[in-house]
């Protein structure tokens, strides 16, 4: 009958980041109505501020810039919605807010996670777990070197260059895996049989975080699936990464894991029982380096490995996060908004929490739900929209399991003047009848 | 309390040229409207003074003769002038208000909550007018609203919530105690001379469904009156004409019900199209960007009219619970009206128990909804049924009652 009656909304505590910006003052009004409890990070509280937000919003003073003050942000909260964004477009406030406020804000939202979990003597759900850490000399053992080839090259096989690769522990503390392939149709892999801390399968997470460093090749991470007391029906799936030139994060999800063999099925983190790290030269792009060092072989590779985690799985998304499709932007500034934007979205994407990214068209200050909202992934949408539309959405995502771990762009339906129209689109009309995000998003890809 | 509302001191300054100026230069405008105070006339002759107000009938040195002729104490209203030659122009041009800024009178009523939370919700910047009262609206507060207080029967408190406002909802009606003039007509004037003076942009002002065809009920000739205020004053404006709510319903039937108590009906053939005030919400905001509405007088329904007797059976069949019915004939209600109207004090029942007139005379209170859904792009569909709404809220409370009663059973031993 009401419709802004929620169900779970009572025992949830919402913290509203950028709770005075355009999108912030209506994502707050709209979760009071729906009788969130609501927490708003401001920057200063005084007067004016205050008087903007609801009185029953518990009002906490801190900074996104600055971890001490989030804390007590964090605390008590299951969910953020972050609509923040800096005030100008110097670089410094872009990194201050865009990028780190975001890195910063996961951070405490994770510690404090974890330190409740730890309070109920467990391991929050929401944390990663830590499958191999490469910290100790002791680390690297177990991994094993091999090396093979995809195809016999009988007539090249004369002017074989050969391989080699080696795992080992440096005197710096860095565990590194390097090596060459000159041989065509070969490569060299690490290889290791996982050993999971007890009570722990992978099937309650959804994808494996690595943090590396090297010098920007490709590689191929191979999961072996299957009966780990029977090896031979084992079956593999692949997933491409990419690394850049030094250190860097990157999140493979376990659903872009393909099996090698076509007809075998779907990967199923359950039964993983060996993770493999396989270079090979083909398909490595030429790497952007900085300007003046000398290109290196392609054929060539240093990997650092300093850990593989899994990233856990749920439900509902923890972290609404607004970005931007970087149209509206001033052309000579959008580089830089869009490079501290990504950054956060990607800080966000590794962090583990469940997380929703909004790429809203260049906003409009006018009443919400009032026209057609395309949504759409790609960086194609050309139109605005309201400001209004924007906060439902957000509200909205908080308890859509089909907005969990996805990023869209979305804006207003693009309406042809009349006469000129090419083709008829299919577009989500956005009223609190209907629940339009659901069909909306579940077409989208996951994992972006 | 708090700051009625961000003036700033240019603003402030405006405001006060416009109190200085505008308003007595309008004052001793020719061709003032007149009404006469009630509390000498009898009831057919208070009917009058809302008649005089409809432009067709204004005759200005007649109707000021007759005036001074009955000797009555007569207050000066001056009309707002539809052409702006003399009358107010645009407070400030230069300072644009934002279009979502929106202020809704009467914000703690049944509708008016409605609208408050549809409005939110839709991004508008809300702020309410309510009357300063020793228990503030706090809901308003929490729901995101700005609070700004002020009386409609007090029109110097009216001037300053207006500043910075692109559209008016008014939803406001006086309470059952008070006298109905008081709000419903000399409020809404004020408010909407108000209104003209600084330039809001939008009216939305709610009526009674055939409010033409009753004068004798004062609530209804004062809506109408209001409404032709309304239209002559220039000021772009959608009226909106209600039926019936549903809301209502349930504090007349279905908690007496409940509670197993007396339900009050009436043997009247009148069928009434409640409306979900949630719906009336929706449509009204649908109508106000709606740029073709501009101007025009529309009718909510529902989409079916019931009798009260019809109503009853309903309730009770998803109650699951007879109902003790204490059936009213029409004709004694009007006897009471006649009884009442004795006592001067009680003169105000006299005229709600009028609506009574209404009930006896009008067989169907709707009308038919396919107009306006096409106007405004709405779907017939998406409109809760009464059956619906009284379903949703019984399958609540009973759920509710459940759990009250597996607590009390654990209270059981004080007993």
């Amino acid at each position: 009958m009401c419709e802004f009656v929620i169900p779970g909304a009572q025992n949830t505590t919402v913290l509203v980041v950028g709770a005075t910006s355009s999108i912030g003052r209506i994502v707050v009004r709209k979760l009071m109505l729906r009788g969130y409890t609501v927490k708003a990070l401001v920057r200063n509280a005084d007067q004016e501020v205050v008087e903007m937000l609801p009185r029953s919003v518990e009002i906490v003073t801190g900074d996104v810039g600055d971890p001490a003050t989030l804390y007590a942000a964090v605390q008590g909260c299951n969910k953020i919605i972050y609509c923040a964004t800096a005030r100008s477009t110097i670089s410094g406030d872009l990194y201050r807010v865009d990028q780190r406020g975001v890195y910063n804000l996961t951070k405490a939202f994770q510690d404090y996670n974890n330190k409740m979990a730890q309070l109920r003597a467990g391991k929050s759900s929401k944390s990663k777990l830590t499958l191999v850490k490469f910290k100790t000399p002791e680390s690297v053992d177990g991994w094993e070197v091999r090396q093979g080839t995809y195809f016999q090259d009988v007539v090249a096989s004369k002017y074989d260059g050969g391989m080699d690769a080696k795992f080992e522990f440096t005197f710096t503390g860095d565990a590194v895996f390097s090596g060459y392939v000159f041989t065509r149709g070969g490569y060299v892999e690490l290889s290791k049989k996982l050993s999971l801390p007890l009570g722990r399968t992978l099937d309650r997470y959804e994808g494996l975080v690595l943090s590396v460093g090297g010098n920007g090749r490709s590689y191929i991470l191979i999961l072996e699936a299957g009966p780990s007391a029977d090896t031979s029906q084992s079956k593999l799936y692949f997933s491409r990464f990419n690394t850049k030139a030094g250190f860097c994060r990157v999140r493979v999800p376990f659903s872009s894991f393909r099996p090698v063999k076509p007809d075998d099925p779907p990967l199923d983190p359950f039964l993983v029982h060996t993770l493999t790290l396989r270079f090979e030269p083909r398909r490595q792009k030429a790497v952007e380096g900085r300007t003046g060092v000398q290109q290196q072989d392609p054929r060539s590779f240093t990997l650092i490995l300093e850990y593989i985690k899994a990233l856990p799985t749920g439900q509902e998304t923890d972290f609404v996060l607004v970005s931007c499709t970087g149209s509206g932007i001033e052309p000579n500034r959008r580089e830089q908004v869009l490079k501290a934007k990504r950054a956060g979205e990607e800080s966000l994407r590794k962090s583990g929490l469940g997380y929703t990214i909004i790429r809203p068209g260049p906003l409009k200050e006018e009443p919400g739900g009032q026209r057609a909202l395309i949504f759409d992934q790609g960086n194609r949408i050309s139109q605005g929209i309201s400001c209004a539309d924007v906060a439902d959405i957000c509200v909205k995502a908080l308890h859509d399991s089909t907005a969990r771990n996805k990023s869209f762009d979305v804006c207003y339906e693009y309406v042809a003047d009349q006469g000129k129209e090419l083709y008829e689109l299919v577009a989500h009309l956005p009223d609190k009848a209907n629940n339009y995000l659901t069909p909306a998003l579940s077409a989208l890809e996951k994992n972006t | 309390m708090e700051s009625v509302c961000p003036v700033s001191d240019r603003q402030r300054e405006s405001l006060k040229m416009a109190m200085a100026w505008r308003l007595p230069t309008q004052l001793p405008t020719p061709g003032n409207l007149h009404h006469y105070d009630s509390k000498t006339l009898s009831f057919p002759a208070s009917l009058s003074w809302c008649r005089t107000l409809a432009p067709d009938h204004l005759l200005p040195s007649s109707s000021s003769s007759t005036s001074t002729a009955t000797g009555t104490h007569t207050r000066r209203f001056m009309k707002c002038r539809a052409r702006a030659g003399a009358g107010a122009v645009n407070l400030a041009p230069g300072t644009p208000v934002r279009p979502t800024s929106i202020l809704v009178v009467g914000a703690t009523g049944t509708l008016g909550r409605q609208i408050v939370r549809r409005a939110l919700d839709e991004g508008y910047d809300v702020r309410c007018l309510v009357r300063p009262r020793p228990a503030p609206a706090d809901f308003l507060r929490d729901w995101g609203a700005t609070v700004v207080n002020a009386d409609l029967s007090k029109p110097e408190t009216i001037p300053a919530t207006l500043v910075g406002i692109h559209t008016i909802i008014d939803c406001a009606t006086g309470r059952p105690e008070e006298p109905i003039k008081k709000v419903d007509w000399e409020g809404k004037v004020a408010l909407i001379q108000c209104a003209k003076a600084m330039g809001i942009q939008k009216f939305v002002f709610y009526s009674i469904h055939n409010c033409d065809q009753h004068p004798e009920v004062p609530l209804m000739e004062i809506k109408y009156c209001t409404e032709k205020f309304l239209q002559d004053s220039g000021i772009n404006h959608v009226i909106i004409r209600l039926c019936g709510f549903m809301q209502g319903i349930i504090g007349q039937y279905a908690v007496p019900i409940l509670e197993e108590k007396s339900v009050w009906g009436t043997d009247a053939p009148t069928r009434i199209a409640y409306m979900d005030t949630q719906d009336v919400a929706r449509l009204t905001f649908i109508a106000l960007r709606n740029e073709k509405v501009n101007g025009k007088l529309l009718t909510f329904a529902g989409p079916r009219a019931w009798t009260t007797q019809e109503v009853i059976t309903l309730c009770e069949r998803f109650a699951g619970q007879e109902a003790n019915i204490t059936t009213v004939p029409v004709s004694v209600l009007r006897v009471t009206r006649q009884l009442t109207r004795l006592f001067e004090w009680t003169n105000d029942v006299a005229d709600r128990l009028a609506f009574s007139e209404v009930l006896s005379s009008d067989t169907v209170f709707s009308v038919p909804m396919s107009e306006t859904y096409g106007l405004l792009g709405v779907d017939g569909k998406d409109i809760v049924t009464l059956e619906k709404y009284l379903q949703d809220y019984f399958t609540n409370i009973l759920k509710k009652l459940k759990d009250i009663k597996a607590q009390s059973k654990q209270s059981d031993i004080y007993f």
